[in-house]
C-alpha cells in the first residue's frame, strides 16, 4: 500500500473530508490533496500526523522477508500427501489414465457451463 | 472390443511409434510419477537433429497442429524448415494440446536431459521421462512463482516415495 493510499483509506474510515482532515491535523486542504493524488510524498511524521487526526496510529514494523525456500516450505505443509500415497500404489499407465479422466470431465463441466449460458431463443 | 486412445494416451503413442526422439517433462511427466495435479496439456523436450524434426511433422502433421492462442487463420506451415526456424512450440492438436520444448530454462536441451531421465513403460511403450529429482531441479532453476506449489508437491512426493520404496 503506497503512502496515498493509506491516507485516502484512513480520511474515508473516519468519514473525514479532505478539509476537515486538514483543519483537524493543521494543514491546508490544498497540501492534503496533493498528498492524496501521489502529486507530494508525505514525511513518516507527516503521515503520522494524518493518520492520527483522523483517529488511527501509524505503526511500522520489519518483518523477515520471505526467501524462495521458505515460500516452498510454507506451501509444503498444505500438499494433500494421502492423494500423492495414493499414487504411488498405482502404475504409471492408471496415473496417467486417471488424469486423462480429470481432463475429460473438466472438459464436460466447461461444455457443461457454456451450454448454460447460452440465452434461451 | 479394444478400446480407441484419446488425449494424453494418443499423442505418446503415435510419438512413441514413430520413434520420435523425445522426453516427457512438466505436468504429465509429474503426473507420472505419482503428482496429484491436473495439467491440460503435455510438455516434451524433442531431440533437434534433422532425421528427429522429420519424424515429429510426419507423426503430428495428421493430428493438424496449430499454435495455440493464435487468431484462426494465422499462416503456420507445419514443416520441418519451421521447426528449424524456432525452438519451443505452444501447439494445440486434434488430440490435446501439446508443448515441444527444444530447450527449458534450467534443464538445457535433450541431450542435457537424457542422463537425468528414466524409461518407463506408458501405454505400452518405453519412454524417456525427467526423474524426478530432476524434474523439481529445472523448476527450481526457473524460478518462476508460479510454479512454488508444483515445486512444493513434487518435493513432498519425492519424500512419500522414499518412505514408499523403504
Amino acid at each position: 500500500m503506497t503512502s496515498k493510499d493509506l491516507l485516502r483509506e484512513a480520511r474515508r474510515r473516519a468519514g473525514l473530508s479532505q478539509g476537515e482532515l486538514a483543519l483537524s491535523a493543521g494543514m491546508s486542504q490544498s497540501a492534503v490533496a496533493r498528498l492524496e493524488s501521489g502529486k507530494a510524498n508525505p514525511t513518516l511524521a507527516t503521515l503520522e500526523r494524518l493518520v492520527g487526526a483522523a483517529g488511527f496510529e501509524l505503526r511500522l514494523e520489519l518483518v523477515p522477508k520471505f526467501s524462495y525456500d521458505q515460500l516452498i516450505d510454507a506451501y509444503k505443509r498444505d500438499v494433500d500427501r494421502t492423494l500423492l500415497r495414493e499414487n504411488l500404489r498405482k502404475s504409471v499407465d492408471d496415473r496417467l489414465r486417471s488424469l486423462a479422466e480429470h481432463q475429460a470431465f473438466g472438459e464436460e463441466l466447461q461444455r457443461a457451463v457454456r451450454a448454460r449460458r447460452k440465452p434461451k431463443s | 472390443m479394444s478400446r480407441r486412445p484419446t488425449g494424453i494416451e494418443l499423442l505418446l503413442g503415435v510419438l512413441s511409434d514413430a520413434k520420435v526422439t523425445f522426453i516427457l517433462i512438466g505436468g504429465v511427466a509429474a503426473r507420472a510419477h505419482g503428482s496429484a495435479r491436473i495439467t491440460d496439456d503435455i510438455d516434451i523436450c524433442y531431440a533437434r537433429n534433422i532425421e528427429n524434426l522429420d519424424r515429429l511433422v510426419r507423426t503430428l502433421a495428421p493430428l493438424k497442429p496449430y499454435l495455440r492462442g493464435a487468431p484462426p487463420g494465422l499462416p503456420f506451415e507445419w514443416s520441418v524448415p519451421t521447426l528449424k526456424a524456432g525452438l519451443n512450440f505452444t501447439l494445440t492438436t486434434t488430440a490435446g494440446a501439446i508443448d515441444l520444448l527444444g530447450e527449458i530454462t534450467g534443464g538445457g536441451r535433450y541431450e542435457d536431459l537424457a542422463p537425468h531421465s528414466i524409461e518407463v513403460m506408458v501405454f505400452g511403450r518405453e519412454t524417456l521421462l525427467l526423474d524426478l529429482p530432476w524434474l523439481i531441479h529445472v523448476k527450481r532453476a526457473a524460478g518462476r512463482p508460479k510454479d512454488l506449489e508444483v515445486i512444493a508437491e513434487l518435493e513432498a512426493l519425492l519424500e512419500e516415495r522414499e518412505k514408499f520404496e523403504e
